[in-house]
């Protein structure tokens, strides 16, 4: 990578702060924990991006590092659940409005409901191939695992989706 | 590659739906979709897993929580040995 094709920490903030928030939000649950994996992550980035050879694609690598952040912020977390953040700031919004942000936040609980069923490796490998876009040689970068450990928890987790999912499909 | 079964067809279905089989692969599980609805269905699906998630099931980082990293990233750049 040639230096004028750095890319620096903000501008990766800019591509993937949300990608790095929706894994680390079906990894652990929890959106405030989420929001910590993200700063802890680019806070890694930011350390550790001089050190990046340029010899994979940048996504991987930086996922790799979020994930790793969300399993150790998972690993920490308390076990007392956090209140649920449903309905909240609906008051100052139109009727319309508020009857559209119910049928989302309704449809939004039904998979968190089906996608926390997964085992976390399904989870992660179902994000970030299927929601995120990367290719499966990337996801296996992200995820230190093989090809063919990720083409298999693929099939699994949509499969488990599919079924769970069947009456929204 | 000819005349799959649905259970065979079940054993490439991850790699039919990235793309990333060959073209004899392809043409075959295409035969087999023609002719078979249990497993056109199984497809569609599939496919709309990741949909459904990808509208639905993708979250923006808020606003104030993006404010608050962006600062100390940008605070960070300016003096790295803070």
């Amino acid at each position: 990578m040639t230096a004028a094709a750095s890319p620096t920490v903000t501008s990766l903030f800019e591509e993937f702060a949300d990608g790095i928030y929706t894994l680390g939000y079906r990894l652990t649950g929890d959106r405030q924990l989420a929001e910590d994996v993200v700063q802890e992550t680019f806070i890694k980035v930011m350390r550790s991006l001089s050190s990046y050879r340029g010899d994979g694609p940048i996504a991987a690598w930086l996922y790799r590092i979020g994930y790793r952040e969300a399993i150790a912020v998972t690993r920490k977390r308390k076990d007392e659940p956090t209140e649920p953040d449903t309905m909240v700031y609906l008051a100052d919004r139109s009727d319309d409005d508020v009857e559209r942000e119910i049928v989302s936040r309704e449809l939004a609980a039904v998979l968190d409901a089906a996608i926390s069923s997964l085992t976390p490796p399904l989870r992660a490998a179902f994000v970030l191939r299927d929601v995120e876009g990367l290719s499966t040689v990337e996801v296996a970068a992200a995820l230190d695992a093989s090809e063919s450990a990720v083409k298999m928890r693929l099939a699994r987790a949509r499969e488990a989706l599919r079924v769970q999912l069947k009456e929204y499909l | 590659m000819t005349d799959l079964t649905c259970d065979e067809l079940d054993a490439l279905l991850a790699e039919f739906l990235d793309g990333t089989i060959t073209d004899d692969q392809r043409d075959a599980a295409l035969a087999h979709l023609a002719t078979c609805d249990a497993c056109t269905i199984v497809v569609t699906e599939m496919r709309g897993v990741g949909a459904l998630f990808r509208q639905h099931g993708r979250l923006r980082l808020p606003d104030a929580a993006r404010a608050r990293i962006r600062a100390q990233l940008e605070a960070a750049e300016q003096d790295p040995t803070s």
